[in-house]
């Protein structure tokens, strides 16, 4: 069987086993490695990529089911030397990453939650970050640096609207 | 002084950015289309002997390259005792130990070619429980136990007991036999823990001139080297350990382990192998902080005075010594620590069972031991009527105040740290109201640890850019140590910005021994060589500065990438001036430094089976929480977590307040829900992420800290490892809190719902031990 679908904004074929997991496909396939396979059971979320802009954990998404996606890897986020993603750039700022093998994940989740969720208080991050395990950080910096992403989005979308009318 | 300014910053890290575009590559992400995939044929019964081993078939079947089993590697390594085959020769001691392991082109291939082993086990009765190895009529779990090498001396050993290490220093009899004297008793027990570090150990062999190199996800590049070169009777020297980037390691890679094994691959086939453990062997396999059994009396007077105290440790090593023999050591300072007491002695076991191997977790033993500790503390107070804090206050150690093994304490640091955490509850104000209904508790508790220090070798080559190269052996394990403070140090030596320095990754062949990132040494020890690696460089530098300006040396100054004449801003020459007039005359500038234990003396006769007899640098903390539990459910939420931690002096204060949140987390699992079973077949039960519970984003609250700096320490700039001890006492506040909250003695971790409810129905069996003699020394090896 042969699927295709779009990844990092060029265009892939497969052909082989409709039942690999996408992470196989991107690790192995493609040496992108920022994608991250901890578990493989959809705990961790460190899998965790954008199929057509949502985010999903890569370990559970069998590449038969991406024709005509659009999938995003961390490395698709901010490729070459394109500025880093706002909330890549908050952690790095808040010196936020220890070990750092759960952060591609991390980005890749928040990212799409913060897009989708610009009021979101803290406890709603926090309840939003169950699927995606950190064991060095104890999470509080990234929810602070979340908060106040947000926090910096709303305060620019609002004097850009006042400035606007 | 100008050298700390210049070197305490909140220094962001230089390696962020690479993590957070994914580009990193940790050992993990190496693999390369070239290279062969090897797979480890484990044992599925915990305990037999190998009848037949025939890897003929496996040889031949498609994608093989080479197949290797315990013959190939007869070596035996260890800590303390070389009891430890890379493959099981002749017996099996754990159920998933390896025994044979394939190296293919592909990991299906591999996989595949297990099944043609041919492999007869005859099984044998397995030890499971500490008790169990302890009876008089056990199996021994090592039957050679007598023929083994041993690596250091000192220690006691007997059959199941891998190790033994004991302490004594007064006349604890008679303390005990006082007639003005309260004796209070107490019995602990608690599981395993698992690290579970993002990735998991991995390694890259390959053979280059002869020689192996090994690329792995390591703290401890020279043990690596070490063992292999032991296990496959090489000259260490011919083997080569690089370290990427290590996706976490908390202590789970502080010892060798699959390593050695793509080496011997690699010979065979002349490729390169990489070999992974999958997250289920991982875990399954996980050198766990080990479970242990604690028994503890002490004698008390009527005004709290401590005059004596006795305990038995049982610390279960599982199938091998491994850093279990070691740990026995840690016992006397850290049940030892943190009172003054009169008279003392404890003795600590480490003991072989049919169980996967344990090994090191961040503060290791001190976990528990302080969780023992803290709670027996507690106990005393009610039994006695003391109030909890102020007996902490008037008993903690003070200057000049005896340890287990008579080493003196240095100033008062505990005291004024119970202060400081009166002084930060105060500002923050508690969390009583939050309890809302549950059962609410707080407890304050004190903790003692050590910076392992020992030998740390660094070079710094100084480049005509202006910039300086460290070479050392330290790991980027995700504490920051390498892309923080050690920059941060050389820079505020050498009159540089901190990103003028240039940190080399761990290579055997580029640095000298070290000791590995472990035991919160990197920062004091490789600190310490860095600074007088600096030393070198400064007068080799100011040397041909002086020669250029016509100046004596001893006035001239680094700062700003100049070399100055003091009191005249602006003067003199830049660096890259001075290193370009150095290469053309004497040559280029470089400088070396080590550092080792200063190795402080115990009173003589204290110590027996001790790895180390005193402590160079003691750490201290001081935890409190304050809990709410839900009577019907059992369930514990942390309402408020404060800390004041001996850090000596704070060269990255934020860094620092990354460490204690991530530490005070992972002891929360351990506190409430990371639990470590064994099954009825020997094997560990958690093996993944549903089954092993580990803390997530809405189980945690922010930790309030207070850095104590001032402490003495040995270190540079009089600094202390941060990052180890923020899980100390983490057990012992929770332990200690719940137990006030419930109004029940807390005698073992994890306080999972179901053990808080069994507890508060009294329920609960409290942990018991026929196995522990009731008379003291009946319980040492004599
Ligand atoms: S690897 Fe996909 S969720 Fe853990
Ligand atoms: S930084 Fe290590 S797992 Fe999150």
């Amino acid at each position: 069987m042969t699927v295709t679908f779009r990844l990092n904004g060029e265009d892939y074929r497969f052909r082989d086993d409709p039942m690999t997991p996408l992470v196989d496909i991107l690790r192995q396939e493609h040496f992108l490695t920022g994608t991250k396979a901890v578990c493989r059971e959809g705990f961790c979320g460190a899998c965790t990529v954008h199929v057509d802009g949502e985010a999903v954990p890569s370990c559970l998404k069998p590449v038969g089911l991406l024709h005509g996606c659009e999938v995003t890897t961390i490395e698709g986020l901010s490729s070459g030397q394109e500025a880093l993603h706002p909330l890549q750039a908050a952690f790095e700022a808040a010196d936020a990453v220890q070990c750092g093998m759960c952060f591609p994940g991390m980005v890749m989740s928040l990212s799409a939650f913060m897009r989708d969720n610009p009021g979101a208080c803290r406890a709603e991050i926090k309840s939003a970050m169950v699927g995606n395990i950190c064991r060095c950080t104890g999470y509080e910096r990234i929810v602070d640096t979340v908060v106040d992403c947000l926090d910096t989005h709303r305060q620019t979308t609002e004097t850009a609207g006042s400035m606007n009318v | 002084m100008s050298e700390l300014s210049a070197t305490v910053m909140n220094l962001p890290r230089r390696d962020a950015q690479d993590k957070l575009r994914g580009r990193t590559k940790y050992t993990i992400d190496r693999v390369r289309p070239d290279m062969l995939h090897a797979v480890l044929l484990r044992s599925t019964v915990p305990a037999g002997r190998i009848r037949r081993l025939d890897v003929s078939a496996a040889h031949d079947c498609p994608g093989v390259r080479a197949v290797a089993t315990g013959a190939d590697a007869p070596g035996l390594y260890g800590i303390g005792i070389a009891d430890h085959p890379l493959l099981a020769i002749d017996t099996i001691r754990y159920h998933g130990e390896p025994i044979a392991v394939v190296a293919a082109e592909t990991e299906a291939q591999a996989r595949a070619a297990l099944a043609a082993i041919v492999l007869e086990i005859e099984p044998l009765a397995p030890v499971f429980t500490m008790a169990e190895a302890l009876q008089p009529s056990a199996r021994l779990v090592h039957e050679d136990w007598r023929n083994y090498e041993i690596i250091t001396e000192g220690g006691a050993r007997a059959g199941n007991i891998a190790w033994e290490a004991k302490s004594s220093r007064g006349d604890v009899d008679a303390a005990f036999a006082r007639p003005d004297v309260r004796i209070v008793e107490s019995s602990f027990t608690v599981g395993r823990q698992s690290h579970v570090p993002f990735e998991p150990r991995v390694a890259i062999g390959s053979w280059e001139d002869g020689r192996a190199h090994i690329q792995t996800s390591t703290q401890v590049p020279w043990t690596v080297r070490n063992v292999t070169g032991r296990v496959m009777q090489l000259p260490p020297g011919r083997v080569r350990v690089t370290v990427p980037p290590v996706g976490g390691g908390f202590g789970l890679k502080f010892d060798a382990s699959i390593e050695p094994i793509t080496a011997l691959l690699a010979r065979m086939t002349g490729r390169t192998v990489i070999l992974e453990n999958s997250r289920q062997e991982e875990m399954a396999t996980c050198l766990c902080r080990e479970n242990a059994e604690i028994r503890i009396r002490s004698a008390v007077t009527a005004e709290g005075e401590i005059v004596g105290r006795e305990a038995v440790v049982l610390m279960d090593c599982g199938a091998y010594g491994g850093e279990q023999v070691f740990l026995t050591t840690m016992t006397a300072h850290t049940l030892g620590g943190n009172y003054r007491v009169g008279a003392m002695r404890l003795v600590s076991r480490a003991i072989y069972t049919n169980t996967p191997p344990n090994g090191a977790f961040r503060a290791c033993n001190g976990v528990y031991n302080t969780f023992a500790l803290e709670r027996h503390t507690d106990e005393i107070c009610e039994a006695l009527g003391f109030d909890t804090i102020a007996y902490r206050k008037k008993n903690v150690l003070r200057n000049g105040d005896l340890g287990a093994t008579g080493q003196v304490f240095e100033a008062d640091v505990l005291g004024p740290m119970l202060d400081r955490m009166e002084t930060l509850r105060a500002n923050t104000g508690t969390s009583e109201a939050k309890a809302d209904g549950r059962l609410y508790g707080t407890a304050t508790t004190v903790g003692t640890w050590f910076v392992f220090v020992g030998p740390s070798a660094a070079t710094v080559n100084l480049n005509a850019d202006g910039s300086a190269t460290l070479v050392t052996s330290g790991v980027e394990i995700g504490s920051g140590t390498m892309m923080q403070s050690l920059p941060q140090i050389v820079a505020g030596q050498l009159g540089l910005a901190p990103d003028q320095v240039i940190v080399r990754e761990a290579d055997t062949d580029a640095a000298g021994l070290d000791v590995g990132v472990g035991g919160g040494r990197t920062t004091v020890s490789i600190g310490a060589a860095s600074v007088a690696a600096c030393t070198e460089v400064k007068e080799k530098l100011l040397r041909t500065a002086g020669e250029m300006l016509q100046t004596r040396p001893e006035d001239l100054l680094l700062q700003g990438g100049r070399v100055e004449i003091s009191g005249r801003p602006g003067s003199g020459a830049t660096i890259p001036a001075v290193v370009a007039h150095a290469q053309a005359t004497t040559g280029p500038i470089s400088g070396s430094g080590a550092f080792t234990a200063k190795n402080t003396p115990a009173m003589s006769g204290c110590a027996m089976g001790h790895f180390i007899d005193a402590l160079d640098i003691p750490v201290f903390v001081v935890h409190e929480a304050e809990v709410a539990v839900d009577p019907d459910t059992g369930h514990v939420e942390v309402l408020a977590y404060r800390v004041v931690q001996d850090v000596g002096r704070a060269l990255n204060p934020r860094a620092i307040m990354g460490q204690i949140q991530g530490g005070v987390v992972q002891g929360l699992g351990y506190a409430l829900h990371e639990e470590v079973t064994i099954t009825t077949d020997g094997r560990i039960a958690q093996d993944n992420f549903e089954t092993y519970r580990l803390p997530l984003a809405p189980d945690v609250i922010p930790v309030t800290a207070d850095l104590y700096e001032g402490a003495p320490s040995m270190g540079p700039l009089g600094t202390k490892g941060a990052g180890e001890v923020p899980i100390l006492a983490v057990g012992a506040a929770i332990g200690c809190a719940v137990a006030r909250a419930i109004g029940k003695p807390v005698r073992q971790l994890p306080l999972t719902p179901p053990r808080v409810l069994r507890l508060l129905h009294e329920r609960e069996t409290q942990p018991e031990f026929p196995h522990i003699a009731p008379g003291w020394a009946a319980n040492t090896l004599g």
